[in-house]
This record gives C-alpha cells, structure tokens and sequence, in this order.
C-alpha cells in the first residue's frame, strides 16, 4: 500500500487526467475497496459492477478530493461503500443466503500487517466503539463491515426495529461525545 | 453548523450504512441543498471509514481492470496486458498512443522522433508488468508465509507447488469459523486495554496494547482463552512489551471454542505463568465479536 501522500498525489495527477497515475491508484487500492464491497454484496458480479462504477467516478471526479476533509482511501471507500450500501437497500429482493458461490472469492487472505498500521484515528474509534455495551459495539460494526440495514440488525439481534433505531442512534451519539465531536 | 440532533443522527446513520433507500434519499438530497450538512456526512464517513483498515483486501480479477479502462475511454491505446512473454513481443501496427509525457520522455529525448512511440510503449508496458508481478509477489508472500508457518493450514493442492497453483489462492475449505473477529479486552472501568484480532480462516490472532497499559515491573501480562468447553483456562502465552504480539497459537483449538471463548488478561510473574495456571483476577477481558461473517 501506498502511503497517503502517495495517494493523494496520484489523485490529483487523476484530476488532470494521467492514465498512468490511475492504473497505479487502482493497483495500489482495488484489492482493499474490493474488499470492503464483495464484504456487504457478496456476490462477485454485483462487487465487480459496484468497483468498476467506483473507479469510473474516481476518475471523473478526482478533482473533487478534499484531503482536508478525508484520506484518499477513506474518500475513495466511501464512494464505493455507498455504492454497494445503494444496491442492497434498492434491491432488497437480492437474498444474499441464495448464493452460495457469492463468498468463494471472499478470501481474507492473513495480512497481519495491515493492523500494525492501525492509525490514531482507527484507536481512538475503536477505544470509544469499546465503551459501548458489548452488544451495541456488534450493533455498530455489523452494520459497518456488513452494511446491513436496520431490519436485518433487528433480526440479528432479535429486537424490534424501533429498539434497533434507538440502539443505532445512542451509540453513534456516543461515539460522536467520545470522540469530542 | 447548527443541526439538530435528528440530523446529526442522520447524517451518521448515512455513514454507518444502516438508512434505508428512501432515506438515502433524502440525505442525498439534503447534500445537494446544503453544504454544511454535506461536510457533517462526509466527516462522519472519515470518521467511521478507519474501521475498512481491519476489513482484509481481495484482489479482484484481473479483467475488471480492461472493464474500468473501458468504461473511462482509456481502454483503444493498449493491448491487454497478457503475462510477461508479452514483454518481448511488439505488436507492429498499435497506433500511436497519445501519452502524456512521463517515464518515456527522458528518454525520448535523446534518441529520433522515431523511437519515441515504441519506448513510451516499452515503459507501459514494463509498468503494466511491474503492477502485475506486485501482485503475484503479494500472493506468492501469502502462500509462503502460510506454507513456513504451517503448511496443514493450506488446502491439499497449495502444499507442494506453489509457483504453478498461485492464482489458486483460495481460501482454506470454509470452517465453522472463518471470518474476522474482534474483541476489546476491557478492565474496570473504561475503554478496552487491548484489542484481540483473529483471523478467522489461519486462526492467526494479534494483540494490540491499546493507551498507556503496561505490566508492573517484574510482571507480564498473560492472555488466557476460557472456554466452558475446556476443564481450565488456557494461556496463549505472554503479551510482550512490544506494541503487537502476534501469534498462531489458536490453531490448535476449535472453531467453535476459539469463537465462544473469554479472552482474559492476568498479571503473572515476568516471563508468564510458572504452572499453566492463572495466578491473578482477569484484569481485562473481552469476546470476540464477528466484524466479517464466514464464508457460508
């Protein structure tokens, strides 16, 4: 992986059209972004389309990255997720269980690595989601990593959805007065 | 910024996920209406959007790359990069390509007009192959890592030869577990002390020390798995004074043991336990918590 300021040069050479700058953007990202999509769709057609979307936007609207606002991969995993988020929630019809192949190329391949690089900001959010009761710091990541919806956490935990709403809603609130935002 | 708490949660339950498409909606609409409100979704997806550093990358197949070249245009100037046999063969009649100036240009400088196409061509291409054999190198490190450390871990045809089977990387038959698992190893009171990650496929786990948390001198700190499922406690040996332990040591238990297990630090006697028994109270303790499901 690159390091951040790597990325955010090669995002800007994006902007001003440098093909080269973006095969190396999406060497340097696609297996990660990938990673986070096929995780909510698992279904390798629906991650591949989402990925392909992503990066298109990616390439068209590179300009538009703020690294005052976000990290270049946050940015560009944010525009995946969302991406994925919308598919499975317009397509709520899609059942995840009735594809049994879709996990297949999920391998999490070990990459120990990856969480020695945990930076501040992943600490810190990870010391506040651990203050949360035990069950709502699943709550919050369930529906991160997965990116299920409040029925499916309300099946999950066997609680109703109005329960789930107030659960989603005093966690994150949590969150945001520890983080000391 | 000046939002009520209704939108505050809005904007957050965005970046968390969990909205349905109708709110979405709606908060995409408000984006576009207000920027202020915008810069609170975005900040919330900064924000929550640390938490992809533990989701684990897969390399998706090679040909969405030609897809996305397609889809921006980019795709009419290039062959498709094969394997490196391609890097002697030059297609005689491949367009110019219009190429920014770059890698080939300082060379192109000082040889004829007439070369410039076929050495821009050349240091595409070599960049082409140099992506690609990053990414064979980082599954070849996989697989070897795995196949050093141990080699049962790996599914009958990745043992013997791995050069020839690396696009085969898959993951080890679906087991009872194999996603990834957290747990916050908490005390009295407050945030977690140390956070316990485990590969749920290699059953691999790292320890991170999270803050301040260090032994008294002359003690360690010792993880422990219990489990109703086991007669006593069982140490995963001592936390050491670096920031990160890592160790294999889960494999040699259950998935569903390793899954519904307490995670508990004690304070033994530096170097660990003397006997395999805890000699103090847990002082911090946590589940796993299953971020990424298994394979089903």
């Amino acid at each position: 992986m690159l390091t951040p300021a790597e990325l955010v040069w090669l995002i800007a050479a994006v902007a001003k059209g440098d093909e080269a700058a973006f095969e190396r953007l999406y060497a340097a990202t696609r297996a990660k972004l990938y990673g986070v999509v096929l995780r909510i769709l698992r279904r390798q057609d629906l991650a591949e389309e989402v990925i392909q979307e992503t990066y298109v936007k990616i390439w068209n609207s590179a300009g538009q990255f703020n690294p005052g606002l976000s990290s270049p991969i946050t940015w560009m995993a944010s525009i995946a997720r969302n991406r994925a988020i919308d598919l499975v929630r317009k397509r709520s019809e899609l059942s995840i269980e009735e594809e049994p192949s879709a996990m297949e190329v999920a391998a999490d391949s070990p990459d120990p690595l990856a969480r020695r690089e945990m930076t501040e900001e992943l600490k810190r959010l990870l010391e506040c989601v651990g203050r949360l009761e035990p069950d709502r710091q699943k709550l919050v990541l369930l529906a991160y990593y997965n990116g299920w919806s409040r029925e499916q956490l309300a099946t999950k935990f066997d609680a109703p959805l109005n329960t789930v709403k107030t659960w989603l809603r005093r966690s994150l609130m949590e969150i945001r007065e520890c983080l000391g935002l | 910024m000046d939002y009520s708490e209704d939108h505050i949660a809005l904007a957050a339950e965005y970046a968390l996920g969990t909205l349905d498409a109708d709110e979405r909606a709606q908060v995409e609409t408000m984006m576009s209406v207000d920027k202020d409100f915008t810069t609170m979704v975005r900040a919330w997806e900064y924000r929550l959007g640390s938490l992809n550093q533990m989701v684990g990358s897969v390399e998706p197949r090679p040909e969405l790359w030609e897809r996305i070249k397609t889809a921006t245009g980019m795709a009419d100037q290039q062959a498709p990069l094969v394997l490196p046999e391609a890097l002697t063969a030059m297609p005689p009649d491949v367009p110019p390509p219009e190429l920014p100036p770059r890698l080939g240009e300082q060379a192109a400088a000082v040889v004829d007009t007439g070369n410039v196409v076929r050495l821009q061509h050349q240091a595409r291409r070599w960049r082409g192959v140099a992506s690609a054999m990053a990414a064979i190198a980082a599954a070849l490190v996989a697989v070897i890592g795995i196949q050093v450390a141990q080699p049962d871990w790996l599914p009958e045809r990745l043992r013997p030869k791995p050069r020839t089977q690396i696009v085969e990387v898959k993951p080890p038959p679906a087991a009872a577990l194999s996603g990834q698992f957290v747990a916050l190893l908490q005390g009295q009171p407050g945030g977690p002390a140390f956070i316990l990650t485990v590969d749920g496929a290699t059953k691999n786990f790292t320890v991170r020390r999270v803050g301040a948390t260090s032994a008294d001198p002359g003690k360690s700190f010792e993880l422990w798995l219990i489990s109703d499922k086991l007669p006593k406690p069982r140490s995963l040996g001592v936390i050491g004074s670096d920031e990160f332990t890592a160790r294999p040591v889960l494999s040699g238990f259950d998935a569903d043991v390793v899954n519904g297990a307490t995670y508990a630090v004690t304070v033994e006697q530096a170097g660990g336990s003397p006997d395999g028994n805890p000699h103090s109270a847990p002082v911090f303790s946590g589940k796993l918590i299953e971020t990424v499901p298994p394979a089903r």
